[in-house]
């Protein structure tokens, strides 16, 4: 592999890992929310966290663009400091967090909503608080569809692209991700090594959906 | 002096309103009535596991609801050692896991039961490490019953513990059930749909239909109502339980009290000098003005007829009831027969007769 291909790869692999480490809390939290509460908004938050799913990722980008140049709502001028996040490889970790919250509540509240209610109930008798109840019962007991949703939601950032190359740009060796490394090769007719980032590409997805199937499947074998 | 067990309830469910009052200073208390009378749902409110439940709840001088107070304690609180009809045991945890997790309401210091003793009374420790979704039915409920007992509780609610069980499994349960009770003398409420099964394991019962109490009191006297025992199997379920004095050619004797010994067939698993309690229908006794000569039936007992109840107008499939007294008079046997040999007997109260019935009658609920 070219080093502009490793280095590609290993920026992709970082970019992917932070977005999920910084999705997993609020996706998690989310779907527990959308499982088990009735909250007033519900629907709104639902359409909401969705919406990034059929958005073109350009849009998603367009709009964070805007929320983070200097005159938006979080730009230099109106917060008083840079979040320095545009055109930056934490900008893309932004986008791809972004683009990929959707699967992560999806598939976490999947995990939550496939745990017995009366099993928490039970916990509750036994003397467990609501907190101690969702550590030591519903966390465990959903553990695996929300490794999956882990899984899907490193996946999804993986290959992120429309999102990233408006908030990121597509800065060769500092923001150019997998996906974006695989564009530029094309646009200047590098064809072999397009194909070969897309082979590696190909090889991590079906690594990634394999590991969601079985995760799935052996929670739901447990049951 | 402090209630043990006080409730004025009104709890909603789906197709009507689960209202029960009820105020025993008793140990084993038992719900009865058929399936969706409420019994669960009674159940869950007292667990805390019920939204819009209103009234009052005291158990052993705590007050767990006062609707008008506003007072509601969280289940966490209420010290409950609930058993669900499908135990519901924690998945991912084995058997000692689940009896951990049960054990860590009950503090260090308080802690009554430790895990490791329950597990030996219910002659569950060689399962300690299997993992509970591999444990059978049987299995199942009793560590469901191991794990509410390690909570160290107030009050142990049971539901239809022995409902998904086959014949010979309750058997075997049932006798822990019984030993749980004198082991531990914690206060239980009891649900069944078994009228043996109630009789057996409690002291007073509450009769619940459509979510109305219909009847209360001693379980041996409420179970052979004759205007009640109609609704039950058999026209009415009567329990003699005793101690086995004798097997001989697959009969045992069985003395209920000093003088007064019935014959019950043997199937396995009596054994001479332990107690035992035998099922017999209301329909399965024959009534005899005399000692009929020439029997094959291996009982006959003297009784006195103590209420003849015929059947009314608004039940037309339904036996004559006539309950009788055995013995010293402390035992109430109901019977069901015709209405018209209700007639041709002449039967009335205070007249004597002969309760008729096979060995072979009396089925076994459970020896202990």
């Amino acid at each position: 592999m070219s080093e502009a291909a490793s280095t590609a790869l290993l920026l992709s692999a970082r970019v992917a890992f932070w977005a999920t480490l910084a999705i997993l809390p609020p996706g998690i939290a989310l779907g527990w929310l959308l499982a088990r509460r009735e909250v007033p908004g519900k629907a709104l938050i639902e359409t909401l966290t969705a919406l990034p799913l059929v958005l073109p990722p350009t849009a998603v980008g367009y709009l964070l663009l805007r929320l983070l140049a200097r005159d938006g709502p979080l730009g230099a001028r109106t917060l008083g400091f840079d979040l320095d996040l545009l055109l930056t490889w934490k900008g893309a970790v932004l986008a791809a967090a972004v683009m990929a919250l959707p699967l992560v509540v999806r598939t976490a509240r999947v995990a939550f909503e496939e745990v017995d209610p009366r099993l928490e109930g039970m916990a509750r008798t036994l003397g467990l608080g609501p907190v101690a109840t969702f550590g030591r019962v519903t966390l465990p007991l959903a553990r695996r569809g929300l490794a999956a949703a882990a899984v899907l939601g490193f996946s999804r950032a993986l290959g992120e692209f429309g999102a990233t190359i408006i908030v990121a740009g597509n800065i060769p060796g500092r923001t150019q991700t997998l996906a974006l490394a695989i564009f530029s090769d094309m646009q200047v007719g590098r064809d072999r090594e397009a194909m070969a980032l897309v082979g590696v590409t190909v090889a991590l997805a079906f690594a990634a959906l394999w590991l969601v199937e079985s995760l799935l499947r052996k929670g739901r074998a447990r049951r | 002096m402090s209630v043990r067990f006080a409730i004025d309830l009104a709890v909603p469910c789906e197709h009507f309103e689960v209202a029960v009052e009820w105020r025993s200073e008793r140990r084993a208390l038992g719900l009865f009535g058929p399936s969706g009378a409420g019994k669960t749902t009674l159940l869950e409110a007292l667990a805390g596991l019920r939204r819009g439940v209103r009234g009052r709840i005291e158990v052993g001088g705590r007050v767990w609801l006062d609707s008008t107070r506003g007072i509601r304690l969280p289940p966490e609180r209420r010290g409950v050692g609930y058993v669900p009809q499908e135990g519901l045991l924690f998945p991912h945890l084995d058997v000692l896991g689940n009896l951990r997790l049960g054990a860590a309401r009950a503090g260090a210091g308080e802690r009554r039961l430790v895990p490791e003793r329950v597990l030996e009374v219910l002659e569950l420790a060689p399962l300690a490490r299997r993992p509970a979704r591999e444990l059978s039915g049987g299995e199942r409920q009793r560590v469901a019953l191991a794990r509410a007992l390690c909570s160290s509780p107030g009050l142990l609610l049971l539901d239809e513990p022995l409902a998904s069980l086959d014949l010979p499994l309750r058997r075997r349960i049932l006798p822990h059930l019984l030993r749980v009770r004198e082991e531990f003398g914690i206060p239980t409420l009891h649900v069944s749909h078994d009228a043996a099964e109630a009789t057996l394991l409690c002291e007073e019962i509450c009769v619940l239909e459509r979510g109305r109490v219909v009847a209360r009191g001693a379980p041996g006297e409420v179970l052979t109502d004759p205007e009640r025992s109609a609704a039950l199997d058999g026209g009415g379920v009567n329990l003699l339980e005793g101690r086995v004095t004798a097997i001989a050619e697959s009969l045992a004797r069985l003395e209920l009290e000093p003088g007064l010994v019935i014959e019950v067939a043997d199937e396995g698993g009596l054994e001479p000098g332990r107690r035992a309690a035998f099922e017999l229908r209301a329909s399965d006794i024959l009534l005899a003005l005399g000692r009929p000569p020439g029997l094959s039936a291996q009982n006959v007992l003297p009784a006195t007829v103590e209420a003849v109840h015929l059947p009314g107008a608004g039940e037309p499939h339904a036996p004559a009831r006539v309950t009788a007294r055995l013995g010293a008079g402390s035992r109430r046997i109901v019977v069901a027969v015709s209405p018209r040999a209700c007639r041709e007997l002449a039967l009335a109260p205070a007249a004597p007769i002969h309760l008729v019935f096979k060995a072979q009658g009396c089925r076994l609920v459970a020896s202990f």
